[in-house]
């Protein structure tokens, strides 16, 4: 079954089109198929049905009621094993 | 021989930007030993990216320029040219003559003032060097002299790396991002004016004590603040305002939540077409300066979810077409950057340090001035608009991202001379709030080294 995982940024343009290429790799790699839905973190809301996890590339402090990890390392390259692995670790359950 | 391989770039060049990116893109691909599939693939890609984004500035503009002409007749108003914003003037970018050099000159300023210790600011963002590439390009179109227009990348790549260490204190104090800056797009450039403002506001002993700040406007506004809905309220209000009855306003509004909605989408084809250079020129840069003694320059997009700038970004779209109004002479009408206001005072937001009564003061006077340099410079992103086949003449064009922005005007105006009183304004306005955002970088610096 496909995981529907929300990747936000603020215009949906430049980084999160970055983040949701690392998540579909990093998902292939681990056998889970996922559904990516990429939009502005304004939009968020508007897109929880069914979503499984939120990342965003900015730094988002409200709570959508599920899991949202911070996909900042996806874009600098730095601590990009510790996202992933929080990623997977709520993909899994 | 040397005669064929012209007539073959010629013949390139003449087919227009929606083969020429892709080749060119294809062939940096496989330069940078990207394998010959995935080259093709990027680079079909831009292309794609570049086919639609036309369709839908078409559509922008042969909608909404007509009643927004029609309402400013109604009301004795004057807007009559429609804001495309960064998703109309990026791609735009990317397809002037000047874009395939841009990117590697910018990259080469950077590691030319890295080695020479003049910046301390590492830019792993390709996609944003369209900002610097907008300088370039505009300047060549209005000026005919390539050499300005290599000249202008240089220049704004200077500025561009300069901002991200004026700018990296206070992303570690208020977004809390270590290590990271933001060097381009418009809330890094237009942040000086609001640390002008800040030091302003202190020295008024009233104004000091205001400290406002407001987390759950978004939960209120809902989805009210969505582009969706943005854009079917702007097409009706503008549609009803025109006269149009309401078989026609509503047909408006549906279209424009359209192209609000279909602009990010089309645009991030062009993004994905640069994924694989971006990724390759991430690799090399932070293998070669990866220590903390810089900063790694990222895009703007990353301050975006701050919820003191989402609150302000919601307060500054009403505000910024009430500003629109009030600007005297004003032709253009906020529409493509109207969803993502938040660019443009990202930054100033941390200045204030998330102060939302002294953002409004800020804020109020970027946009002003965004929008009096996007009047000014409407000739300027139509020709340059006309000579990518973006559009055919037919509108003019305007952009308050980049459109608006102090160091493409004062740039290609020194070299234009066409308004001089405008060039000395801008230029003393803009240079003047430089002097307070270098005193604002060093004391928020020694407050971080005290902690």
């Amino acid at each position: 079954m496909k995981v529907k995982v929300i990747v936000a940024c603020g215009g949906a343009v430049a980084t999160s089109t970055v983040a949701a290429h690392k998540v579909v790799e990093l998902g292939k790699k681990n056998g889970i198929d996922i559904d990516i839905c990429q939009i502005r973190i304004s939009e968020i809301e508007s897109n929880l049905t069914g979503a499984k996890l939120i990342v965003t590339t900015s730094n988002v402090k409200r709570d959508y009621g599920i899991p949202l990890v911070k996909g900042m390392p996806f874009i600098s390259g730095i601590g990009v094993e510790k996202t992933e692995k929080a990623i997977l670790d709520i993909l899994k359950q | 021989m040397w005669s064929v391989f012209e007539s073959i770039i010629d013949y390139i060049v003449n087919m227009g930007a929606s083969v020429m990116l892709p080749v060119v893109i294809i062939l940096l691909s496989l330069i940078m030993g990207i394998k010959l599939g995935k080259a093709i693939r990027a680079g079909l890609m831009i292309g794609v990216g570049f086919v639609g984004l036309g369709l839908i500035v078409d559509l922008m503009n042969a909608q909404l320029g007509p009643a927004a002409a029609a309402m400013s007749e109604r009301f004795g108003l004057s807007l009559s040219v429609i804001d495309i914003g960064w998703p109309g003037a990026s791609p735009i970018t990317w397809a002037s003559e000047i874009a395939t050099m841009a990117i590697p000159i910018a990259i080469l300023v950077n590691i030319i003032m890295l080695v020479l210790r003049l910046t301390k600011t590492v830019n792993i963002d390709i996609w944003n060097i369209w900002h610097m590439t907008f300088t370039g390009a505009i300047a060549y179109v209005v000026t005919g002299n390539f050499w300005i227009g290599i000249l202008g990348v240089v220049v704004h790549a200077v500025i561009a790396y300069k901002l991200g260490d004026l700018w990296a204190p206070l992303m570690t104090d208020y977004f809390e991002l270590d290590g990271l800056t933001v060097p381009h797009g418009t809330s890094a450039y237009m942040a000086p004016i609001a640390c002008a403002v800040d030091e302003l506001i202190e020295r008024s002993p009233k104004l000091k004590k205001i400290d406002i700040s407001a987390d759950t406007l978004q939960e209120k506004v809902g989805v009210l603040g969505e582009p969706i809905v943005v854009g079917a309220l702007l097409g009706t209000v503008v549609g009803f305002l025109a006269g149009y009855p309401a078989q026609e306003a509503l047909p408006l509004g549906v279209k424009m939540s359209a192209v609000m909605v279909l602009m990010p989408k089309v645009v991030k084809c062009i993004m994905e077409g640069l994924f694989p250079l971006s990724e390759r020129a991430k690799e090399i840069m932070t293998k070669k300066f990866e220590n903390s003694e810089f900063y790694i320059g990222l895009d703007p997009a990353i301050l975006l979810g701050d919820p003191q700038v989402v609150t302000a970004g919601l307060i500054f779209m009403p505000l910024t077409l009430l500003i629109a109004v009030l600007v005297p002479g004003n032709k253009v009408m906020p529409f493509g950057d109207l969803a993502t206001i938040g660019f443009f005072i990202a930054i100033a937001v941390a200045v204030h340090k998330g102060n939302l009564f002294r953002t409004l003061f800020s804020g109020s006077i970027i946009m002003y001035m965004t929008i009096w340099i996007a009047n000014q410079t409407i000739p300027w992103m139509t020709e340059l608009a006309v000579s990518t086949g973006s559009t055919n003449g037919e509108h003019m064009l305007a952009a308050l991202d980049q459109g608006g922005s102090p160091i493409t005007y004062i740039f290609t105006q020194s070299f234009h001379l066409e308004n001089i009183l405008g060039l000395i304004i801008i230029s003393v306005l803009y240079i003047g709030s430089f002097v307070f955002a270098i005193r604002c970088s060093k004391k928020r610096a020694e407050e971080l080294k005290k902690q």
